[in-house]
């Protein structure tokens, strides 16, 4: 009786756990643009690089950084840190749309940089 | 614990001179680490500059030392996560040997010589430490624990770290750049004629 309480806990948990994952698949923190049918751009972390480093995209297009790598980054405005994401955990994205081109940076490790290019 | 007891000071700062000043030496004299011993040396390294970094907190005042500390502490805490999840994933548990007795008797005479020093010379000492010490594990980890590693999932953690370590190291240099760009008084010692 005990026990098959038990496996039902364990059952709803681990569903949870599944939830809670997906979840994280569609990072918070990022704007999310549900309008027009913006697309989405992908730029990698890994290996203490942003992959690509030069991303170009329509004008309100969506870019997610995924990180892949082992540490948190984190993606901010270069140089004057206008805009920044919090740290990205392992794991984690974060999301931002962009109207103008701009450089980036990691401000946890200034040897990362990147830049947004606007497509005409 | 004190299962290294045995081993003298003298040779434990022998060993601290060689894995500080020439770790190819280190590299090519040293026995084979087994895997165990090679998660206790990657634990054991990142914790000390973890610890490096905390004493900076404690001591510096500088904008660009303070900043790099933490990049410091929050990355090498993240490795060492890493390592011990990794660790328990593969039922390894971390063991003591000579590298990691040698890695803490060369932290004990830098936390020392850090100790000792106040405002800009321990912001100097405390990043120049920086730069020897992830030359050092930089080459420790590609020469000795990558070749050592006979678990492919130790050795991908290990080869994933090399990217981070050469970030901190550029990242150490340039610290040091602007610190040394800083210094009121030139030339004190070093001759560049
Ligand atoms: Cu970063």
């Amino acid at each position: 009786m005990k026990n098959r309480k038990n496996k039902w806990i364990s059952g709803v948990v681990l569903a949870g756990i599944i939830t809670l994952a997906a979840a994280g698949c569609t990072s918070p923190g990022g704007q999310n643009n549900q309008a027009a049918a913006p697309e989405k751009d992908t730029v990698y972390i890994a290996g203490m690089k942003f992959k690509p480093a030069e991303l170009w995209i329509n004008q309100w297009d969506t870019v997610v950084w995924i990180n892949n790598d082992i540490v948190a980054h984190d993606v901010t405005q270069f140089p004057d840190k206008t805009w920044s994401s919090d740290s990205i955990q392992p794991g984690q994205s974060w999301e931002k749309a962009f109207g103008d081109s701009v450089d980036y940076f990691c401000s946890i490790h200034p040897t990362m940089k990147g830049k947004i290019m606007i497509r005409q | 614990m004190n299962t290294l007891k045995s081993i003298t000071k003298w040779t434990g700062a022998a060993l601290a001179c060689v894995l500080f000043f020439s770790s190819t030496t280190w590299a090519q004299s040293s026995s084979k680490l087994t895997d165990p011993e090679i998660a206790s040396v990657a634990v054991t390294a990142n914790q000390i500059d973890v610890n490096y970094g905390k004493i900076a907190l404690r001591k510096s005042k500088n904008k660009e030392i303070r900043k790099f500390a933490e990049t410091m502490i929050k990355d090498h805490t993240d490795i060492i996560k890493q390592a011990v999840a990794l660790a328990t994933r593969l039922h390894v548990t971390p063991k003591t040997n000579a590298t990691t007795k040698s890695l803490l008797d060369g932290e004990k005479s830098t936390t020392k010589t850090l100790d000792s020093k106040r405002g800009k010379a321990f912001d100097e000492a405390y990043i120049d430490n920086e730069v020897a010490y992830h030359k050092a594990v930089i080459n420790a980890v590609q020469n000795v624990l990558i070749p050592d590693a006979t678990n492919q999932d130790l050795k991908d953690l290990l080869t994933k770290v090399m990217p981070l370590l050469n970030s901190h190291l550029e990242m150490a240099e340039n610290t040091q750049a602007e610190i040394q760009g800083k210094k009121v008084s030139a030339n004190t010692g070093g001759s560049s004629w």
